[in-house]
C-alpha cells in the first residue's frame, strides 16, 4: 500500500518465504537473478550512465556539440551569475514548497470531510481523479483561460458589477508563479485526497470511540492520534507529489511560457533554451546537474531517515 | 469507516461532496461546453451555459487544419507500445523482487524508484543526442523507447505491490505438481494477478499518453502525439477559445471514456495501488 510498508516488510517476507521452500532455493535464485537483469541493466545505463556523462560534460565548454575541453567550473560561474537561473531557482522553491504544503493539507482536510459514508462514492472518486489523469499542456491551457483577465474570472465578477475587482495572476510578475500552483493544485490534489481517504478508512474504529469516550475533540484526534497513525500514507503522498515538482516543465509551457518576461522561468525550460536556442550545451549540462545536485541532496538525507533507520530495527 | 451518522450528517456530507466534485470538475465540463461554441459565444458575456446553437463546425475546422487522427494514431501507438514493452520487461522482475526476495532486493527497490524522482531534464540531453545520432528523433520508435525506460520504475512497484497479494503456496503447489518456471509466470501468477495488471496497464497508457515533457522535446511533425498537438495550437490561436477547447476535448476524451468505463481500474491506478 506504501512505500514505507512495502520497503518495511520485504525482509519479513523474504524470511518467510525462505524457510518454506528451501528446497528449491538453489535453482530459484540464479533464475530471479536473470529475472531482474534486464530491469536493472537499463537503469544502470541510461539513469546512471546519463547522469554521468551528463556531470562529466558540465566541466567542459561544450557549445553546438559536446566536446570534452576541460574549463573547469567556468559554466558553473556563468551559470549562477545568470540572472534568469536564479529566477528559475527561486520559482522552483517557491512552486515545490507551496505545492507540497497545499496539497497535503487540502488534500487532508477534504479527506477529513469526506470520510463518512456517502452516497455515488466511487463517482466521486473518479471525478476527484480525472484532473491528474489530464495532461499538464491540457491543465495550462485551461487555467491559462480560466486566469484570462479578459474572459476569465476577472472578465466575469466584473461583469456582475465588481468593477474594481482584479485577479490577474498571469499578467503580473509578482504573482505568476501562484497562478501556476492554482493550476497545479487543481490537478494533484484529487489524487492526493484518494490517497488520504484510503489511508482514514484504513484506521480502526475503536480509536474513534476511545477518544469519544476521553471526550477528546475531533480535530485534536486527526492531529495528535490519526496524522500519526498515517505516516506511511504521507510518505506516499509525498513521493507522488515530489516526484511532480521536479518535473515541473509541460504546465509552465501551456500556461505561461515562462512570461511575463522571465518571471515564471523554471530549471528545465533553462536547460532547453541553453540547449535548443543559445546552442551552448556547457551551460545546460551545468544546469542539470545542478538539478541533479539538489534533488540528491533533498533525497538522500530523507531517504536515510525514512528508510535506512528501520534496517537494524 | 461505519463511524455513526445520522441520516442529516450524511446529507450535508453528500451535498459537501457534490459540490467540492462540481468545483473540481467544473473546468472541465466547462472546456467540453466551449467546444461546441462558437467563437463569439465563447467569449461572450454573461457566460452562456447551455443556451448557445450547438455546432461541430470547431471540430471539423481542427481536423481539417491538423489531422487530428494522425496525432492520435500516435498517441496510441506510443502509449500501447511502451506501455506493454514495460510491462514485459517488468513481470519478471517484479515476479523475482516479491517472490524470491534477497537481502537487496529492499534497497534495488528503492533506488529504481528513487530515479522516478530524479528530474529528467537531467537525462534529456544525452538522450537527445544519442537520438540524433541513431536517426530516433521525431519517431514513434525513439518515444516508445524512452517512455518504456521512464515509466518502468512505476511499474515494477505496482506489479511488486500486487504480486505481493497473491500468496506464495499457490505457485508452490504448481511446482510441485511440476510447472516449469516459465509456465508457472504465465499460467498460474499472470492470471491471477490480472487485475493489478490491468491497473497498472491503465496508469501508464494514461501516464505516456499525457506525458509532455519528452514528446514536446523529441518531436517534431510526423511522430507527434496530441499532446504536442495541443501545445501547437496554444500559441498562434491563443485566443480561438472554441477551437483551442475542441482541441483539448479531442485530446482528453480518450482518457475521460477509458476512465469511465473501468473506474475500479482506475482509481487503483492513479492511487499506484493505494486505494483498493
Amino acid at each position: 500500500m506504501a512505500v514505507a510498508e512495502d520497503a518495511g516488510s520485504t525482509g519479513h517476507r523474504a524470511a518467510a518465504s525462505s524457510g518454506a521452500k528451501r528446497p528449491s532455493r538453489l535453482l530459484r535464485n540464479p533464475m530471479s537473478k536473470i529475472a531482474l537483469v534486464p530491469m536493472i541493466a537499463i537503469a544502470l545505463v541510461v539513469f546512471l550512465g546519463g547522469t554521468v556523462w551528463t556531470i562529466v560534460y558540465s566541466f567542459t565548454d561544450s557549445g553546438l556539440l559536446p566536446r570534452l575541453d576541460w574549463a573547469g567550473l567556468e559554466q558553473y560561474d556563468r551559470l549562477w551569475s545568470t540572472r534568469k537561473w536564479i529566477v528559475s531557482i527561486q520559482n522552483l522553491a517557491l512552486y515545490g514548497f507551496a505545492s507540497m504544503i497545499g496539497t497535503l493539507v487540502i488534500g487532508f482536510t477534504l479527506a477529513a470531510l469526506l470520510d463518512r459514508k456517502i452516497r455515488f462514492e466511487g463517482v466521486f472518486r473518479s471525478i476527484f481523479l480525472y484532473p491528474f489523469a489530464l495532461s499538464f499542456i491540457v491543465t495550462g491551457l485551461v487555467w491559462q483561460w480560466i486566469l484570462n483577465p479578459q474572459f476569465g474570472v476577472q472578465g466575469i465578477v466584473r461583469g456582475w458589477g465588481w468593477e474594481s475587482f482584479s485577479f490577474d495572476p498571469l499578467n503580473n510578475p509578482n504573482i505568476v508563479m501562484w497562478g501556476l500552483l492554482i493550476a497545479g493544485l487543481w490537478q494533484g490534489t484529487g489524487l492526493v485526497m484518494c490517497i488520504m481517504l484510503a489511508g482514514l478508512r484504513g484506521i480502526d474504529e475503536d480509536i474513534w470511540k476511545a477518544s469519544r469516550v476521553d471526550g477528546i475533540p475531533v480535530w485534536k484526534t486527526y492531529i495528535r492520534v490519526i496524522i500519526p497513525m498515517m505516516r506511511p500514507v504521507f510518505v506516499t503522498a509525498l513521493v507522488l507529489i515530489a516526484s511532480g515538482i521536479v518535473k515541473l516543465y509541460d504546465l509552465v509551457v501551456a500556461q505561461t511560457g515562462g512570461g511575463p518576461g522571465i518571471s515564471s522561468e523554471v530549471p528545465a525550460k533553462y536547460v532547453m533554451s541553453a540547449m535548443f536556442g543559445s546552442q551552448n550545451l556547457g551551460q545546460g549540462f551545468a544546469a542539470s546537474s545542478m538539478m541533479l545536485l539538489s534533488v540528491v541532496i533533498i533525497l538522500i538525507p530523507w531517504a536515510y531517515l525514512e528508510f535506512g533507520g528501520k534496517k537494524r530495527g | 469507516m461505519a463511524r455513526a451518522v445520522t441520516p442529516q450528517r450524511k446529507a450535508i456530507n453528500t451535498i459537501a461532496a457534490w459540490i467540492i466534485g462540481l468545483l473540481i470538475f467544473f473546468p472541465i465540463l466547462w472546456t467540453i461546453l466551449t467546444s461546441f461554441k462558437t467563437e463569439a459565444a465563447a467569449v461572450a458575456f454573461p457566460p452562456q451555459f447551455l443556451n448557445f446553437d450547438w455546432t461541430f463546425e470547431n471540430y471539423t475546422t481542427v481536423q481539417e487544419r491538423s489531422s487530428y487522427f494522425r496525432h492520435f494514431w500516435n498517441s496510441v501507438v506510443i502509449s500501447l507500445g511502451s506501455t506493454v514493452i514495460g510491462l514485459i520487461i517488468a513481470v519478471p522482475a517484479a515476479w523475482a523482487m516479491a517472490f524470491v526476495p534477497g537481502k537487496q532486493t529492499k534497497n534495488v527497490l528503492m533506488w529504481m524508484l528513487s530515479t522516478k524522482m530524479l528530474p529528467p531534464v537531467g537525462v534529456l540531453i544525452p538522450i537527445y543526442l544519442l537520438f540524433r545520432q541513431f536517426g530516433l528523433l521525431d519517431t514513434r520508435t525513439g518515444l516508445v523507447i524512452v517512455l518504456t525506460l521512464m515509466n518502468l520504475p512505476i511499474i515494477v512497484w505496482m506489479l511488486y505491490t500486487y504480486f505481493r497479494e497473491i500468496p506464495v503456496d499457490i505457485l508452490e503447489a504448481a511446482r510441485m505438481d511440476g510447472a516449469s518456471l516459465r509456465k508457472e509466470i504465465i499460467y498460474i501468477l499472470t492470471p491471477m494477478a490480472v487485475p493489478g495488471i490491468a491497473s497498472t496497464l491503465l496508469l501508464n497508457v494514461i501516464l505516456s499518453w499525457n506525458e509532455a515533457f519528452w514528446t514536446l522535446n523529441l518531436t517534431a511533425a510526423k511522430a507527434a502525439p496530441l499532446t504536442a498537438f495541443i501545445a501547437s495550437y496554444s500559441s498562434p490561436e491563443g485566443l480561438f477559445y472554441a477551437k483551442l477547447s475542441a482541441a483539448s476535448t479531442m485530446a482528453i476524451a480518450p482518457i475521460l471514456i477509458l476512465g469511465w468505463f473501468s473506474q475500479k481500474q482506475l482509481v487503483r491506478g492513479l492511487t499506484f495501488g493505494a486505494v483498493k
